[in-house]
């Protein structure tokens, strides 16, 4: 569903990435876990076509990302590191503008936007003004937004960034419940995170992939793994 | 098209989600009215007592009221459109919301002319404070009205350029206050250089002495050059249009200046896919 090869991206003459090299099966939930400054965000902004990368192939949903972006863009619900909403507007008319942008019917957008208030938890706020929600409520109408039109990929930054326990709980089951029937790719850097909701995990420390790893509790903790990975002597 | 109808739909609605909309509209609405009120009384002044201005008959409606409030309705719109543009761009940028509209489903073509069709639709708004003005007069004096739409249509193309140029500028720049100043700047630019223009001396004045063969070329060239800068200068084309004249090339001014400027504007987003 996913696959990414020899992708770097160089801003001047600092390298945010280099060589990143990983694929995702449909179905999967795969952690992007890494330290601040890793480079998630700017793997991440390259698949959803954001930015473009200096060098490698980013293949999403059967569409090279560069070359046919908005098949991509079609086929992703993307949720940037710093949730963008207008503040401006209510909550149920930036999920309609969503909607409408892309390509929901006039005649089911408002089942549709219905349905991902519901999934997300955020319907008793539909008529309140973005600008006044607090921020657990944003991040959950930021993965509303990325829900909308049912995309099978989905690729989703640091989600429970700023969330209250009991909303990184709630965050983290709604976001385990949307696999199988969705590819998700989310980035965190809290270890526990993954081992809560993925089933892999691919470790990224200073802009290259430290290491590659199902997630399951016979296997090495994923502790060691992380501490190996980013001292550098665990060549993935 | 559907896209840049929904872009263009939640564009306009932020106008007026924010203060801005009411904002331009309302000292829009209180300048041109008191523009209005004041050349109005001018012109009643003067068609009482011709004499007592130096003229021998009513001054001409068209050409004595009409044309002045309609060049001074233009300017107004001129110096008001950084604030309308100054957020088309930039806002997304600041707030990071560019960030998801670069990775929906859109066409760089959508998010262009959805953008700019909700500032044409701002400047249609203040074009209706326009249109009352002239219904009133309209009203009393026995005037043709296709010289009331053409002198409207004229405020209206003058604007649609400008606004275009606020568009590109707010891609350019990361906050709307950059963005209005810039935009600003670039007017008064543009303004100064036509009135520069105007003082220049005919190309038969300018003596060139001891240059020989040379003197037809240079003097072609200045002829060239101060020609341009007088049709560069946007009130020139103003003029023609306020005076109820429907000439092609003041049109196509006007529509060139937006084409190059929207033009600009596609390279300006376009060019964040370039790979470094
Ligand atoms: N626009 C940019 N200009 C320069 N450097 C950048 C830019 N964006 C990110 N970087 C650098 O790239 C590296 C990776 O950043 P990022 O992808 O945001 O990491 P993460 O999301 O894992 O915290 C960091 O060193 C960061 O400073
Ligand atoms: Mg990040």
């Amino acid at each position: 569903m996913i696959e990414v090869e020899g992708l770097t991206k160089h801003y001047g003459a600092v390298a945010a990435i280099e060589d990143v090299t990983f694929r995702m099966a449909p179905g999967e939930i795969v952690g992007f876990l890494g330290p601040n400054g890793a480079g998630k965000t700017t793997t991440m902004r390259i698949l959803t076509g954001f930015a473009p990368a200096t060098r490698g192939r980013a293949t999403v949903a059967g569409y090279e990302v560069h070359a046919r972006p908005l098949e991509v863009k079609r086929r992703v619900g993307y949720l940037p590191e710093r949730v963008p909403l207008y503040e401006e507007m209510t909550v149920a008319a930036f999920l309609r503008y969503v909607a409408e942008v892309k390509g929901v019917g006039r005649g089911i957008r408002r089942a549709e936007v219905a349905r991902v208030m519901a999934r997300c938890g955020v319907d008793e706020m539909a008529g309140r003004l973005i600008r006044n929600l607090s921020k657990g409520y944003r991040q959950r109408v930021g993965l509303a937004q990325a829900l909308v039109a049912n995309p099978p990929v989905l690729i989703l930054d640091e989600p429970t960034v700023g969330l209250d326990p009991r909303q990184i709980i709630e965050v983290r089951k709604l976001i385990k419940a949307l696999a199988p029937e969705h590819t998700v790719l989310l980035s965190t850097h809290i270890l526990p995170e993954v081992a809560m909701i993925c089933e892999r995990v691919i470790i990224i420390h200073q802009g290259r992939i430290a290491a590659e790893h199902r997630v399951d509790a016979a296997g090495p903790s994923l502790e060691d793994l992380f501490l190996r990975a980013v001292s550098g002597d665990a060549a993935a | 098209m559907i896209n840049t109808w929904a872009i263009c739909k939640r564009e306009f609605a932020a106008y007026f989600l924010t203060p801005i909309g009411y904002v331009v509209c309302g000292i829009f609405a209180l300048i041109a009215g008191l523009g209005f009120r004041a050349l109005l009384l001018e012109y009643a002044r003067m068609s009482q007592a011709p004499t007592d201005y130096g003229f021998t008959t009513v001054p001409d409606f068209g050409e004595f009221f009409l044309h002045p409030y309609l060049v001074f309705a233009g300017m107004i719109v001129v110096f008001l459109s950084p604030l309308i543009t100054m957020r088309l761009m930039a806002e997304e940028t600041h707030r990071g919301t560019a960030e998801q509209l670069f990775t929906l489903p859109l066409r760089d073509r959508e998010i262009v002319f959805g953008k700019y069709l909700a500032a044409l639709a701002m400047l249609a708004v203040m074009m209706l404070v326009v249109g009352v003005h002239l219904a009133i007069v309209a009203y009393f004096v026995d005037i043709e009205p296709v010289a009331l739409v053409c002198g409207l249509v004229g405020v209206f193309l003058m604007g649609a350029a400008f606004l275009s140029l606020g568009f590109f500028v707010s891609c350019l720049t990361r906050t709307q206050i950059t963005a209005a100043t810039v935009t600003f700047g670039l007017i008064m630019a543009l303004f100064f250089a036509g009135n520069m223009a105007e003082n220049l001396p005919e190309a038969q004045e300018i003596a060139v002495e001891g240059v020989g063969p040379l003197q037809p070329i240079l003097i072609g060239g200045y002829r060239v050059i101060r020609t341009l800068l007088q049709q560069l200068a946007a009130d020139a084309h103003l003029e023609e249009l306020t005076l109820g004249v429907v000439r092609p090339q003041d049109v196509v001014y006007h529509v060139l200046f937006a084409a190059f400027f929207l033009f600009l504007t596609f390279r300006a987003l376009e060019s964040r896919n370039w790979r470094a």
